[in-house]
């Protein structure tokens, strides 16, 4: 599902990520872990086509990422991947049932009829069914996660990355947001990849990478 | 889920600083549109009635003065010219009516305008239409001296209905009692007639007798002469408005007198004075616009630097650069297009007001707030200025680095 080959992103002056091999099957679930400022999240980045490779491939889906246009890459990210970050996930002026819609906006996986549906469909399962028109200032932060999970699959997304997703919540909503989305994950056989510094999480993952050493000082 | 609803959704978010701005824009646009407005329906209106008659002839002076008093009854008379001209004037082969005016006194600061009673039934006609500036609503004309016709307004403002009887004030300007030179109270005048409402000057006129205003005025003239010898103006129709010119020329020539024709007088007024006017008024009207549209930026760009990670947000989302530009595009559009609306509203709220303070004024009747080819031009250009305006902001929003705003959490 994902391959990256020799993927060299200069960082700053003498610093740059490079990602000699790294693959991904489809509907695994991988955990990138390592401490904080070892690539992960450029990795990240790098395989959703947020950042360009200055050498090497990306392969998504059977796609060279790194040659596709800029409108292009955008289309197909809205397409094929879904984020949860870890905070401020969500836009402000929008409820939680439009949240999750624009999600479909931007790609055409799915039909426009569908929409309203399809997330209202997505914020029951994930126990917000009585939550569809609260504005993100109003809801907890367990349920924004919760919220951007639904939109993170409501396009039918093949790709789900959930970037430290469990960061900022206490022990207790942690483990519920994460139990629900390796559930979700699992049972919409979604590829996820998981960044997190914190080992406990990662193991709880099948799949595991160790990003330590992706990010190395060079010579000029 | 439109570009368009996501940008309202952005501007309804931050409600008070979209309203505020909306309404510099609206304020703006209103100045545009009220100047435009109130500059072409007077113009419209000086001019239609301009053409009511072709000539005034009074005594030598400034014609625009003449034109003012003796068609608008608004200024000072010129003076004093024979009557004799006006009995020459109306015997002319090129004359369809003429109409002696005799000026002098007022009642209650509207003035009374000595005449003939044959101006009550003196019909023009403009652009096909045919007017009747004096027609009577109630009563009859007058017939013998100290006998009034009372225009709409006046008889709105004063009271006065057909029987009562007022006293006239000696003077073209409403004075205290004491101060006054001399009053009539021993010659009360009786209202015989009220003119119906026709949004010109005759809605703020007393019409009489001309008579009326020599007997009243024994005393004013000169050793040797009688009153009966002299009257402030006379209103010519001619039987083609082409002869203006030539008949102009004539009295010009023959008498000791001035003609002019009104329609030039006032079209000169505008081009000189009026239109200087209206140009620093619209400069300020654009000026306000330009302050607007600085805020529209000032305040985009200000929500845009706050708005970093949804715009990052939105891109990791699908969306392409070109979307986030077109929807930072729009919400600059719909505050300038909503302030537009606004500002158009406001403006017919303005104008109506002060149609009401010129019709009363001065008898001039001002349409609503139309939307002609140069009002839409105006709009159209605030419209640009305020979607240029967005721009820079759009521009900011476009290059927004993704990957850096989404690590910034």
């Amino acid at each position: 599902m994902v391959v990256m080959q020799e993927c060299r992103r200069r960082l700053g002056p003498g610093v740059e990520f490079l990602c000699e091999s790294f693959r991904v099957l489809e509907g695994s679930q991988t955990a990138l872990w390592g401490p904080s400022g070892c690539g992960k999240s450029t990795m990240l980045n790098l395989i959703a086509g947020l950042l360009r490779p200055e050498t090497g491939t990306i392969r998504v889906d059977g796609v060279e990422i790194q040659q596709l246009s800029e409108v292009r890459l955008d289309r197909f990210r809205g397409e094929r991947f879904g984020f949860v970050f870890q905070t401020f996930n969500l836009l402000a002026p929008f409820t939680a049932i439009q949240n999750v819609m624009l999600g479909m906006r931007f790609s055409d996986t799915c039909p426009e009829s569908e929409w309203k549906t399809r997330a209202t469909e997505l914020l029951k399962r994930v126990g917000l069914g009585h939550r569809l028109h609260s504005k993100p200032a109003t809801m907890s932060v367990g349920e924004r996660q919760r919220v951007a999970i639904a939109r993170a699959l409501a396009n039918h997304q093949k790709i789900v990355i959930a970037d430290e997703p469990t960061g900022n919540l206490d022990p207790k909503t942690a483990r519920g947001v994460m139990d629900l989305l390796l559930e979700m994950c699992g049972e919409q056989k979604v590829t996820m990849l998981l960044v997190t510094h914190d080992l406990a999480i990662a193991e709880r993952l099948p799949e595991r990478f160790d990003c330590s050493g992706l990010v190395r000082e060079v010579t000029p | 889920m439109s570009l368009w609803f996501i940008a309202w959704s952005y501007l309804w978010n931050r409600k008070l600083i979209t309203a505020l701005t909306l309404l510099s824009v609206a304020l703006g646009v209103a100045l545009i549109g009220t100047v435009l407005t109130l500059r072409e329906e007077t113009k419209k209106r000086f001019e239609e009635e301009g053409q009511a008659f072709d000539i005034v002839v009074g005594a030598k002076g400034s014609p625009l003065q003449l034109v003012l008093s003796a068609v608008y009854f608004m200024d000072r008379p010129t003076g004093n010219i024979d009557y004799a001209i006006y009995d020459q004037l109306r015997k002319h082969e090129d004359v369809g009516g003429a109409f002696p005016v005799g000026l002098g006194d007022t009642f209650r600061g509207f003035r009374l305008v000595g005449t003939t009673a044959d101006l009550l039934s003196y019909v023009w006609t403009y652009r096909g239409e045919e007017r009747q500036p004096f027609q009577l609503a109630d009563g009859r004309a007058f017939e013998k001296p100290m006998e009034a016709v009372v225009g709409s307004f006046v008889a709105e403002q004063t009271g006065l209905s057909v029987g009562d009887e007022f006293i006239g004030t000696h003077g073209l300007i409403e004075l205290p009692k004491d101060l006054q030179i001399t009053s009539h109270e021993l010659h009360p005048y009786t209202v015989v007639g009220v003119l119906k409402p026709s949004g010109t000057p005759g809605d703020r006129a007393i019409l009489c007798s001309i008579d009326s205003v020599w007997d009243l005025h024994a005393e004013d003239v000169e050793p040797g002469m009688t009153t009966r010898d002299k009257i402030t103006a006379v209103l010519v129709d001619l039987k083609t408005p082409a002869a203006r010119f030539q008949f102009k020329e004539f009295v010009n020539t023959e008498f000791n007198a001035m003609a002019t024709v009104p329609v030039d007088e006032i079209a000169k007024l505008y081009n000189q004075f009026l239109a200087t006017a209206k140009t620093v008024l619209l400069t300020v009207g654009y000026l306000v616009v330009i302050v607007s549209a600085l805020s529209i930026m000032i305040g985009l760009y200000l929500s845009i630097l706050q708005r970093r990670r949804d715009m990052a947000i939105m891109r990791a989302l699908g969306a392409s650069a070109f979307e986030i530009f077109g929807a930072v595009i729009i919400e600059s559009f719909l505050v300038t297009i909503l302030g537009i609306v606004t500002g158009w509203l406001l403006g017919n709220v303005v104008s109506w007001v002060f149609g009401l303070y010129l019709s009363q004024k001065y008898g001039m009747s001002i349409g609503g707030l139309g939307l002609s080819v140069e009002h839409t031009y105006a709009y159209a250009v605030v419209a640009l200025v305020g979607l240029l305006a967005g721009v820079l902001p759009a521009w900011q929003a476009y290059r927004t680095d993704v990957a850096r705003n989404l690590a910034e959490a």
